[in-house]
């Protein structure tokens, strides 16, 4: 099996770092991608499971687009929605009426859901959370787990980085997750301020096994939330339509106030959604925020061809199994080579690593393994899997697997700079 | 008054233990000190303390108040102490009045030195081997200052916080040289050179890139991406210890 290079993409590169700050930003940076110089930086073309770089290399997509990805790229179900709409009207004065329908979709969904209201991008609607949870109950802090990723907005990010004030967290209070008596603690000594708590449906930190609720706790939490008028924000944004149609909220059995949504909506198309429950609407009407393109047509059109689509054939269920075929599969080829290969989290969205390599740099080169024969692997972060992805992908990946292992097998790889 | 504390830790456990360090690698820094014998304590009111010896062209730097040396100097506080690495304060000899002329005629010489290469210019990096000391300097600088400032900075103790216990090493290729930081339940360590099985590595191209990291003229994200610099292992803990890195101009005025 040959491997990657990268020449065209490497003269790309150079180029964007004379223009864009980092050359790549955010969260598509190279400089995640451990190393660099066994990833594509620039997406050429894509179709279905897979991805083509400017070096003309084929990728079977692990990332989908970092989650955004969830029926295949270039879905036709979605694309020829979103073109009907196109021929329309997108982005104009007024809203258009797919608005309405993708609530009212939304709405009949997902039991957590009395209202929905659209915007862009997964921090858009977490704010606009937190501010109509602040506005609900005239009080100012905000409850969130250690690690939890909502966002870059100052709030959401850790003291220290660059950009964010020390003020910025002045009303933030992290607790570690599954730490019921952490949260009555901080009920306790800040009664009667604390605003909202918020949560990913399950905890997905960076560089660390996923970690599922302990049993109970979500209802704990929920009991505690309305002991105290604390409203309960669940940031479904990654992991939304990877569980369960109803919401990860109902996949789990709780019922949050207000849910956050996004990635997987429209298969790609920029739209992101909060929706709630019928006691926070008033709130939600009067507390302003918008956006300039939080209107467009064409998102809500393919989020609204998306979701009915990905109801039709329960597309979490397709993911959840295909998931677990392939990661059971890919534990057993570790095995054939000594490896214990530790999948956490669901397996429509898992969080792979080597055992017993703590530093996780076996775990990098054996993800940097993979990539360079086509198979998208990244050491970090959680993977997704698509209801597009094929048996042939999924058999083809197995093989890039075994080779990927056989190649990091009793090697001491160089450092490569 | 913790910034001037910080600052004080930094100015002598970051920047005045480099003098070993010049002595070794700058000739002219070895000449200076050539036949000095004498050791000089620094001893900070309600703040660190350090002992320098001078035997016949070597120079050793120990955290602390060790043996007997023939000078030491007392300040009322950081901040006294922050003054006079600036220039503007006078110390007060607790012991060997009959040093002060060295103090004040012939350590300022090696302190100059010092100084010559922690404030680089782009006139001064042109030359290879000004570059290949400051670089050494700045490495040391960075990590020995890193760890006072993940100790007692309240922002930089968040972000310290956030690291997972194990070493973090900086390498520069081919052949060094290298420090490192090793975080271990609550405490860090830092040292120069090599450490076996780190938790994170970060490896620099050459000298040249390095001290463009150093000097706060590289953009880290580019170099990684074009392959001037690798990370590799738990890169989190990277992220963070650059974020406190970030934060050392603020106490050394540069």
């Amino acid at each position: 099996m040959s491997t990657y290079r990268y020449p065209k993409r490497q003269e790309l590169f150079r180029r964007a770092a004379g223009v864009i700050p980092g050359g790549i930003y955010g969260h598509f940076s190279p400089a995640t991608l451990v190393p660099p110089s066994a990833y594509p930086f620039f997406t050429a073309r894509a179709e279905g499971a897979r991805f083509w770089d400017v070096d003309g290399n084929t990728f079977i997509d692990y990332m989908c687009a970092y989650g955004p990805m969830v029926m295949g790229y270039g879905a036709p179900h979605v694309e020829e929605a979103a073109e009907a709409q196109r021929r329309l009207a997108d982005c104009t004065t007024g809203a258009a009426p797919v608005m309405v329908d993708l609530a009212e979709l939304l709405v009949d969904m997902m039991p957590a859901a009395d209202w929905a209201f659209f915007a862009k991008n997964g921090a858009d609607v977490v704010n606009f959370a937190i501010m109509i949870a602040r506005d609900a109950t005239g009080r100012d802090k905000i409850v969130m787990i250690e690690g939890a990723y909502h966002g870059t907005t100052g709030w959401m990010q850790g003291p220290g980085h660059h950009g964010v004030i020390e003020a910025d967290q002045h009303q933030v209070i992290r607790i570690p997750w599954n730490d019921v008596p952490a949260f009555e603690a901080v009920l306790d000594r800040h009664h009667g301020d604390v605003a909202a708590f918020i949560s990913t449906p399950y905890h997905i930190p960076a560089f660390a096994d996923s970690q599922m609720p302990a049993e109970g706790y979500w209802e704990k939490i929920q009991a505690l939330c309305r002991r105290h008028n604390v409203v309960l924000i669940v940031d479904d944004i990654r992991h939304g339509f990877r569980l369960d149609m109803a919401g990860s909220s109902a996949y789990f059995g709780f019922s949050p106030d207000l849910t956050c949504l996004g990635n997987a909506m429209a298969n790609g198309y920029p739209i992101s959604a909060l929706v709630g429950c019928e006691a926070l609407k008033s709130t939600a009407a009067r507390v302003f925020h918008t956006g300039s393109y939080w209107f467009q047509a064409v998102p809500m059109a393919a989020a609204k061809a998306n979701l009915v689509k990905m109801g039709e054939i329960n597309a979490p269920q397709v993911m959840l199994t295909r998931g677990a075929l392939l990661f059971d599969a890919m534990v057993n080829i570790a095995t054939t080579y000594g490896y214990d290969l530790k999948v956490s989290g669901v397996p429509s969205m898992p969080y792979l690593r080597i055992a017993d390599d703590e530093s996780l740099m076996l775990h990098q080169d054996w993800c940097a393994e993979g990539t360079r024969r086509g198979a998208y692997f990244t050491p970090h972060h959680n993977w997704f899997i698509s209801a597009a992805h094929t048996d042939a992908d999924i058999q083809q990946t197995l093989e890039i697997v075994d080779e990927a292992f056989k190649a990091i097998k009793g090697k001491n790889l160089p450092i490569e700079c | 008054m913790i910034e001037s504390l910080v600052k004080a830790n930094i100015h002598l456990y970051a920047v005045m233990r480099n003098l070993p360090d010049l002595v070794a690698n700058d000739p002219v820094a070895a000449r200076t000190v050539a036949r000095w014998r004498i050791g000089i304590q620094f001893v900070v009111w309600r703040g660190p303390a350090a002992t320098l010896a001078f035997d016949d062209g070597t120079c050793v730097f120990e955290r602390g108040r060790h043996g007997r040396p023939e000078l030491v100097l007392g300040f009322i506080s950081p901040g006294h102490f922050n003054r006079m690495m600036d220039g503007k304060g006078i110390p007060l000899p607790l012991r060997g009045f009959k040093h002060l002329g060295f103090m004040r005629h012939e350590f300022p010489r090696i302190a100059d030195r010092l100084a010559f290469f922690l404030k680089p210019t782009e006139a001064k990096l042109a030359d290879s081997r000004y570059q290949a000391v400051n670089t050494r300097l700045a490495l040391a600088t960075a990590v020995f200052a890193a760890r006072e400032l993940a100790l007692f900075d309240p922002v930089c103790r968040q972000i310290a916080g956030r690291i997972r216990d194990g070493a973090v090493l900086l390498n520069i290729l081919p052949d060094g040289p290298a420090a490192h930081l090793i975080f271990s339940a609550g405490d860090i360590t830092a040292g120069l050179g090599d450490i076996q099985r780190p938790m994170a590595r970060i490896d620099f191209r050459d000298l040249s890139v390095a001290n463009d990291f150093l000097n706060a003229r590289l953009d880290l994200f580019s170099a990684i991406a074009g392959g001037d610099v690798a990370i590799r292992g738990l890169t989190p803990m990277i992220t963070n210890l650059t974020l406190i890195f970030d934060r050392i101009p603020g106490y050394l005025g540069r």
